[in-house]
């Protein structure tokens, strides 16, 4: 499959410039084809056809993220992603402030594109039950033109939109209609790491469309046995079916009776969505 | 406007906000413009930037830290927070 990376280019901070010379190394190393932001925001359609069915590479120097707004903004399928900051951070090197690349920053550069040599593997993450099948029963919430869906049996919720589904020892977690209703087209998700050990609230996954962010806040503790890998190639499934097919994580849980007392259920988060969509639309 | 509340307990008593590392930032206004919650303010003054609305916090949310390149914005602890709220709602019986 034909790469493609999208690099922040930010030329007046250290990280954004090392995003460039990651790109660059991709270039030279693995053929990919780099798309200049600039570029891309003025005239989106000069790069129509290589970024048709390629693997699209963002690469981020700081948090403020411009390439992944880029993408965002433009609808653009996001395959994976680098924040360059992050990845110095976690390789325990500091790159220095000059605009120029270092040693070290070359260094960070070098370990950067070797992580990205090869297709993740995420087969290992794949330990899912597969025992949990999507909701029977909603009941609904309709504000002005919006319907929200809420499973009424099997599913709690917590106050910041995320619902939960136990199953034995497991649980599935998610966000709800009203979310992806709120987000409109989910163009990128990034999953949390299979093993984490989480808190109630913790993020466990997050997802980004053209108008916003959201983090999934983990309605219970526990640890992270799967992750739904689907939603890396195929995000919009949250839009379809986010009590289904869009699940985030599955969890092994710590203490549910403990975190059960932060948790609502369908009726209990329906006056939630109640209150929110009146706020939203003010 | 409905009384805000979280989990029954009311906004203006769980302490979650983000807390600005004024040796850190970089008035950058990045998570100004990510947050549709107004929890910040820009001013003429100094400092440009402030949290001006702490109860406007989405609790639990720490969205507006990732923003931040210079990593200026910190939370409280959730477990914390968490065990702060199940007391308020112990002490005030179920709502």
């Amino acid at each position: 499959m034909k790469r493609a990376v999208l690099p922040c280019n930010g030329l007046d901070k250290q990280h954004g410039v090392l995003a460039r010379e990651l790109a660059l190394s991709l270039s030279e190393t693995q053929g990919a084809e780099i798309i200049c932001p600039v570029l891309l925001n003025t005239a989106p359609a000069r790069y129509e056809k290589a970024l048709a069915d390629a693997f699209l590479l963002v690469v981020d120097g700081c948090p403020t993220r411009c390439a992944s707004k880029l993408a965002g903004k433009l609808g653009l399928r996001v395959d994976d992603k680098v924040l360059v900051s992050e990845q110095a951070k976690s390789a325990g090197l500091e790159v220095g402030v000059s605009l120029r690349p270092g040693p070290v920053g070359m260094r960070l550069v070098e370990i950067m594109a070797k992580g990205l040599a090869e297709p993740k593997d995420t087969s290992a993450e794949q330990v899912s039950t597969g025992e949990f099948e999507s909701p029977g029963d909603f009941l609904t919430v309709t504000y002005d033109k919006f319907i929200f869906n809420i499973p009424t049996q099997d599913y709690l919720f917590n106050e910041n939109d995320c619902w939960v589904r136990v199953i034995g020892g497991r649980a599935r977690v998610g966000v709800t209609d009203f979310v992806q209703q709120n987000m409109t087209d989910i163009t990128y998700f990034e999953p949390a790491e299979v093993g984490k050990q989480v808190e109630q609230f913790d993020e466990v996954g997050s997802l980004e469309s053209g108008k916003s962010m959201m983090d999934t806040l983990s309605p219970v503790s526990g640890r992270i046995v799967a992750v739904n890998t689907q939603l890396v190639d195929s995000p919009e499934l949250v839009n379809e079916d986010p009590y289904g097919k869009g699940w985030i994580a599955e969890i092994e849980l710590r203490d549910f009776d403990s975190d059960r007392e932060l948790l609502l259920d369908g009726v209990a988060y329906s006056k939630i969505v109640e209150k929110k969509a009146a706020e939203a639309q003010h | 406007m409905p009384e805000d509340t979280f989990m029954g307990v009311k906004r203006e008593k769980i302490d979650w906000s983000p807390t600005i590392d004024y040796s850190k930032c970089d008035f950058c206004m990045e998570c100004d413009k990510f947050c549709p919650h107004y929890v910040f303010e820009r001013r003429d003054e100094d400092p440009k930037l402030v949290v001006a609305n702490p109860t406007n916090c989405v609790v639990f949310c720490r969205a507006c830290a990732k923003t931040c390149g210079p990593d200026a914005i910190s939370f409280p602890s959730k477990p914390e927070t968490i065990a702060k709220i199940k007391k308020i709602r112990e002490e005030e019986g179920e709502q």
